[in-house]
């Protein structure tokens, strides 16, 4: 029970072209992007700095990532549910330091795989912060699910990262509609 | 004569349903044997005993017809170690003439994409492509349904079986579920049967280990989550969640 139709939405961003006002396709047509300059940084533009983007699980070491949610202020969690739930993901993408074939840049989407996608672990190693990475990371997430016509994406953020979604063409609580978690703590009502 | 119609509802709140926009979609019927509980489904109607105080909401929302019938449950069974079964029946209805009519929750998944498209007709949601319809409930973690299968009483044997609710969530499989189209037939909402919908479907998920449930509520129906235990923009909550405000990005083509 969580979107309503009925929403319109304005992209700030130059990056996606996107239309403007809400219709109900019948068939849901993902039009082609430009292919030069799509996103802020491009892949070659990383590579030259020693970043490689990586969109398979392939050769992610799941400790390393692991350590990097630690570093960002995760719980350590279990590499064995990490690898249940990356195997389970829709889509990731991971930026490699070619230098130390570590990762420094991740974020993962699951969901339906048509209609609905939740971004989640969205992380960037503290030393390499500020330089673009997880925009990178981001940007192409995001296209990606777009590209398989997906056109609901949600996220939960701090408020502190707002800031960082923003220019992503994220929108805080439209309509109303409000992210919601279920609490073990709190006691149903009758 | 208690047609469910006419019964009068309690406090519950009504549910509002809503779809998302990307145009409906019918859908094959999708096989069992995608989640994971296929090894234990059947057709098999098992009734089980829920959480006294449970049931007490849910038969507040029924008449006091004499010919009316709950399920009880004994007041001595815990909710967290009772297992969920695939499948039971939730409310068992006799009615004057003899028939029963009986409301049955799956989470086996087995959904006919077409009554799903009549659901959705019904509850007044756009309409989506069937195939992608049929395979967003393919790749969804889980699908739990509400049937309500009507016995005549000549006892021929013809039941007549119709969906009446739906709920599905996706999820990772480890930390992460989120759920999506929650939705009852206008003739059977508020008798509680779209908390039980989601009640059921939370602990199904608690089962699994899967410790973060999410959804996205509207407005109207925020007050209905929460009093399933579901809060808005949790504070501080460290973990698989980085939380505090949602963000939601509509992307249209």
């Amino acid at each position: 029970m969580l979107l309503r139709g009925t929403i319109s939405y304005t992209l700030p961003t130059s990056t996606l072209r996107l239309r403007t006002t809400y219709t109900y396709p019948q068939n849901v047509a993902v039009s082609a992007q430009s292919t030069s300059s799509k996103f802020s940084i491009s892949d070659q533009d990383l590579e030259s700095r020693g970043f490689v983007l990586r969109r398979t699980v392939e050769d992610l070491n799941l400790d390393h990532l692991n350590s990097v949610f630690v570093a960002v202020g995760f719980p350590k969690r279990d590499p064995v549910k990490i690898r249940v739930a990356l195997k389970n993901t829709d889509a990731l993408l991971w930026v490699e330091y070619s230098k130390t074939q570590r990762p420094v840049a991740f974020a993962r989407a699951t969901g339906d795989g048509v209609f609905n996608a939740i971004i989640w672990d969205v992380v960037v190693d503290p030393s390499f912060q500020g330089i673009g990475l997880g925009k990178a990371v981001m940007e192409r997430l995001v296209e990606e699910l777009v590209g398989k016509g997906i056109c609901n994406i949600a996220l939960y953020s701090e408020p502190r990262v707002l800031g960082f979604y923003r220019p992503l063409g994220f929108v805080a609580d439209p309509d109303g509609i409000r992210g919601m978690v279920y609490s073990r703590k709190q006691k149903y009502n009758k | 004569m208690p047609a469910l119609s006419g019964v009068v509802s309690s406090s519950l709140c009504p549910i509002d349903s809503f779809g998302l926009g990307c145009g409906k979609s019918r859908q094959l019927i999708f096989p069992h044997n995608l989640h994971y509980s296929a090894a234990k489904a059947s057709k098999r109607q098992k009734i089980f005993q829920v959480k006294a105080g449970f049931w007490e909401s849910l038969k507040s929302g029924f008449t006091k017809n004499s010919t009316t019938q709950v399920i009880e449950p004994p007041s001595t069974l815990q909710e967290e170690e009772d297992s969920l079964p695939d499948e039971f029946v939730l409310v068992e209805k006799t009615e004057p003439d003899g028939a029963i009519e009986q409301i049955i929750f799956s989470s086996g998944g087995d959904v006919d994409v077409y009554d799903l498209q009549s659901l959705c007709d019904k509850v007044g949601w756009p309409r989506r492509p069937l195939s992608k319809l049929a395979a967003a409930l393919q790749n969804s973690y889980m699908v739990a349904t509400l049937h309500s299968v009507r016995k005549s009483a000549g006892s021929e044997g013809n039941d007549q079986k119709k969906l009446i609710g739906m709920a599905r969530a996706t999820s990772d499989h480890a930390f992460n579920a989120t759920i999506w189209d929650v939705l009852v037939d206008p003739g059977y909402q508020g008798q509680g049967l779209g908390k039980a919908l989601v009640e059921k479907l939370i602990r199904a998920l608690l089962q699994r280990d899967i410790g973060n449930i999410t959804l996205f509520a509207d407005s109207q129906v925020i007050e209905f989550y929460r009093n399933l235990g579901f809060e808005p923009d949790p504070e501080g909550i460290k973990g698989n969640v980085k939380t505090q405000i949602s963000l939601l990005y509509i992307v249209r083509e």
